[in-house]
């Protein structure tokens, strides 16, 4: 309990840092929301009074304070391009994310644990070289390429899924628009679970291979344990503490790097708000953005060491001694 | 493939031209031939990746498509034969700007031998497929004000010669030596990353090898755009590339190469200062009429050939693409098919109803239009709301809209700019539509300091409304011609909304609910324009049905 107030404590130090940064990185990045604006009939004194209405032209210590203040009780701020809460520009665009990149993400892990097993269990078979080709093809293919060429075939020459977004132009009504979302995430959650499951399955892969040849492993298969729990409760159990760590924390680079998802389905989530707000140096959206990136790094951070502690005896038994 | 392509573009072109121009004989555009909205629906619909729009239009789920600018997204739709393409010159102008303020490029012979050495014919071909035009004037091909001042010469040779001639050598290595001594730093010419701006890109080699030919070392730099326009903006450059959207007026000339303008977040990026341009370019903007405005347009545009201190590049055609089961697309030789009129025009060709899906490539950020910025909010919002005077489509003269009449003529202080508008206007919500409401809205702005019209409005010193509410009178501080454009061009905001708001800056009209006269659930989002907001999703779509009020609606044709 003692370790992980202390393990609290320090994420929170974390993340007031990254609060800190926020605010002075995207301010230090050459130039700001004005520069951006290159209309030849927007004069240097109508950039002057945009300045005035964004609180631009405030002293930087006024700006700190109101930006800390807005992050911290998680308004956020008015966005800047859009004049609108950047909490109601997250709220519309969390909920999709999540629909997609958690289930994405499990399934992945999932599908990558089942073949990465079934791999190291299978050393020299068909079905072996079979999902290190597959893992590898997976890993290695470009994200947009694959979405576009599964649009190609299964929204148009076989068109069983929508071309784009998250929803049908008009939308159904009552629980027909529950079915059409899931009709429309169907496709880009596919995609995602393809390209994802190849680096889980090369890393289960080699790390099974590994313990499957330690000596506590010829020990439980000496005691005559049945062959399923060998492999399940022993071998996949000693490796669990790393294979957690990478699951929780590719989460937060899962997020941001959506972009590319995003746009080829035309779907309206964070990965791409995040681009756009730093493109464009609208403080309050990528500040917001960044901090909630921040957050779930430190949180999922955070989270694998609990997990640690569930499923390594063990962490458990120094914990206990500390 | 190419030259097929080529092929093709030059029969849209012609037959453009001709079905729009000789086919009826229309040389100008009568408003009141015109009647609609006639499809009840309309969708905007988001799809941000354009192989995935294209897939859409094929399959029937996107009518309209605009902003295609890629050949081979051409190639795919004329070969799909489920649209037709339209062609049209646009705004678009792409320059190299020299930083004058410093050794080399103040030296004008420099400037005016490197423009030499542009081979923007061949440039365009190689790298466009032809889908764009060389731009061998300071404005805009389109524009009626562009003279054609630079020459189309081209040969190092020649420029070789005329740097010869003003004293300029070449060292032992081949490289240029001013008259005073001094050797050429290598130019950086300043250009966003090819991952970015591929052609962009290539262009700024192209043109780093062009100086290279008269012995001017030089090299494309690319960095990111946004490091990029903060160089610019502080003159921390030799050279680099930009693209404009510019408009029909040229005073836009003023605030690229007026002295005054070469202040941080000023646009003269080149720093160019010269009292006779600034002279030229002070008479452009504050003409009193027409004529004197061309006549400055014309005098500013010479001197500027003569000075250089941009290379205009090329211009891209604006390409749109429309299903052919749709009637009443309007294109003329000056505009493309994805414009209001074809909104207002079309209809099925089966003789049916159905909505119009019409494709946006970036998401709609938001419907106020007081700080709304970007050209995708700027599509739905023009079609909510009016202005008093429009464009005609194919001369791009001015025509009547909300305003039946207009005048500009000189007053004691400035410009006196008088509006009448047409008799039973109404909102889309029923209620009427007098000088009242623009009145309003003109002050609101100049009150507020709305950033977005600042500059349309910071001239104005006094407004005037007729008592029958129909005429009113704009009294600005100076003369100035496009006092007409910038005023005449303003929407109009209905004043029993507006006095409602209580913050013009994060008023978020679609999330505030509006009684339409006859009790239609509305939104705040209140025009007076073709189509009627309805509702909006965030990423996915806006719905938009038919304004019954609209000015041009004439039920029974619209049946």
């Amino acid at each position: 309990m003692k370790s992980f107030l202390a393990r609290l404590g320090e994420s929170i130090i974390v993340i007031l840092v990254v609060l800190v940064l926020n605010f002075f990185l995207f301010r230090i990045m050459p130039g700001d929301p004005l520069t951006g604006i290159v209309d030849p009939r927007f004069s240097p004194e109508a950039k002057q009074q945009l300045a005035a209405q964004w609180g631009l032209d405030r002293p930087m210590s006024e700006q700190f304070f109101v930006y800390a203040r807005e992050m911290l009780s998680f308004r956020f701020g008015l966005s800047m391009m859009s004049g609108t809460p950047v909490w109601d520009e997250l709220k519309n665009r969390v909920p999709n994310t999540v629909a997609l990149l958690l289930p994405a993400l499990i399934l992945s892990a999932a599908l990558g644990i089942a073949t990465g097993v079934h791999a190291a269990l299978h050393r020299g078979s068909g079905s072996e070289r079979l999902v290190m080709l597959g893992g590898a093809v997976s890993f290695s293919f470009p994200s947009f390429f694959v979405q576009l060429l599964l649009l190609m075939c299964f929204s148009y020459l076989w068109p069983i899924f929508p071309l784009r977004g998250t929803t049908s132009v008009p939308p159904p009504e009552g629980f027909a628009a529950l079915t059409d979302y899931i009709w429309h995430l169907a496709l880009p959650l596919f995609s995602l679970v393809i390209l994802g499951f190849g680096g889980f399955a090369l890393y289960i892969r080699n790390m099974m291979v590994k313990a499957m040849g330690e000596d506590y492993i010829l020990m439980a298969r000496a005691r005559g344990l049945p062959f399923r729990r060998v492999v399940w409760n022993h071998a996949f159990r000693g490796i669990l503490p790393p294979v957690l760590t990478i699951l929780l924390l590719s989460l937060p680079g899962v997020v941001s790097g959506a972009v590319i998802t995003e746009t080829v389905f035309s779907m309206n989530g964070v990965g791409r708000f995040l681009l756009e707000a730093t493109n464009s140096h609208d403080y309050p959206a990528a500040g917001a953005a960044f901090f909630l990136l921040a957050l779930l790094t430190v949180g999922c951070n955070l989270l694998a060491d609990i997990c640690y502690v569930l499923v390594d005896p063990r962490v458990r038994r120094e914990g206990a001694r500390e | 493939m190419k030259d097929k392509l080529r092929l093709l573009i030059f029969v849209i072109l012609v037959y453009a031209a001709f079905i729009d121009a000789a086919a009826d004989g229309k040389t100008s555009f009568d408003v009141e031939n015109l009647s609609g909205p006639k499809a009840r629906d309309l969708y905007y619909v988001i799809t941000r990746d354009m192989d995935a729009a294209l897939l859409a239009m094929s399959t029937g789920q996107l009518d309209v498509l605009s902003d295609i600018y890629r050949p081979v997204d051409v190639g795919r739709i004329a070969e799909s034969g489920t649209a037709d393409l339209s062609v049209a010159s646009s705004f678009h102008a792409f320059f190299l700007t020299f930083n004058t303020r410093k050794f080399p490029w103040d030296q004008k012979i420099l400037r005016q031998a490197a423009s030499l050495v542009v081979d923007r014919g061949r440039w365009v071909r190689d790298l466009f497929s032809g889908y764009c035009e060389p731009l061998t004037s300071f404005l805009p091909n389109i524009s009626p004000y562009a003279e054609q001042t630079i020459s189309r010469q081209y040969g190092a040779e020649e420029a070789r010669r005329r740097m010869a001639d003003a004293g300029w050598t070449w060292n032992a290595s081949g490289w240029l030596v001013a008259p005073d001594g001094r050797e050429l730093p290598t130019t950086r010419i300043l250009c966003p990353p090819s991952s970015v701006a591929a052609t962009t890109t290539e262009i700024a080699t192209l043109m780093a090898e062009a100086l290279m030919s008269i012995g001017a070392p030089a090299e494309a730099y690319p960095m990111d755009f946004q490091t990029m326009l903060a160089r610019v903006n502080v003159g921390d450059f030799d050279a680099c590339t930009n693209a404009w959207s510019m408009s029909r007026d040229p005073d836009v000339l003023y605030a690229f190469y007026h002295s005054s303008m070469d202040v941080e977040g000023g646009y003269n990026q080149s720093g160019i200062s010269d009292a006779e341009l600034d002279n030229v370019l002070h008479e452009l903007r504050y003409a009193p009429d027409e004529p004197s405005a061309r006549d400055a347009s014309t005098r500013a545009q010479a001197r500027l050939a003569e000075l250089m201190p941009v290379i205009p590049i090329y211009s891209r055609y604006s390409i749109s693409a429309i299903r052919n089961d749709w009637n009443g697309i309007f294109t003329t030789d000056l505009t493309n098919s994805d414009n209001l009129l074809t909104l207002i025009s079309m209809t099925p060709k089966d003789g049916g109803e159905r909505p119009i899906y019409w494709n946006i490539t970036e998401e709609i950020r938001t419907l106020n239009p007081l700080v709304s910025s970007t050209a995708y909010d700027w599509v739905v919002l023009g079609t909510v709301y009016d202005t008093l005077i429009s464009t005609d489509p194919y001369t791009f003269e001015d025509i009547p809209w909300l305003a039946k009449t207009w005048d500009i003529e000189p007053g004691e202080r400035g410009s006196v700019i008088t509006f009448t508008l047409r008799p039973g206007l109404r909102w889309q919500d029923g209620r009427p539509l007098t000088a009242e409401d623009f009145a309003y809205t003109l002050k609101l702005i100049k009150d507020n300091n709305v950033p977005r019209f600042y500059d349309s409005v910071k001239d104005m010193e006094n407004i005037e409304v007729s008592p029958d509410g129909l005429t009113i009178k704009v009294y600005m501080g100076n003369t100035s011609y496009w006092h007409l454009h910038n005023i005449g061009g303003m929407i109009i905001l209905p004043k029993h909304i507006m006095e409602n708001v209580p913050d013009w800056r994060t008023w978020q009209p679609t999330n505030r609910p509006h009684k339409a006269d006859d009790g239609t659930e509305l939104t705040e989002l209140i025009g007076t324009g073709p189509f009627i907001f309805r509702e909006s999703r965030t990423g996915e779509y806006v719905h938009m049905t038919r304004n019954e009020r609209y000015m041009l609606y004439d039920g029974e044709s619209a049946k």
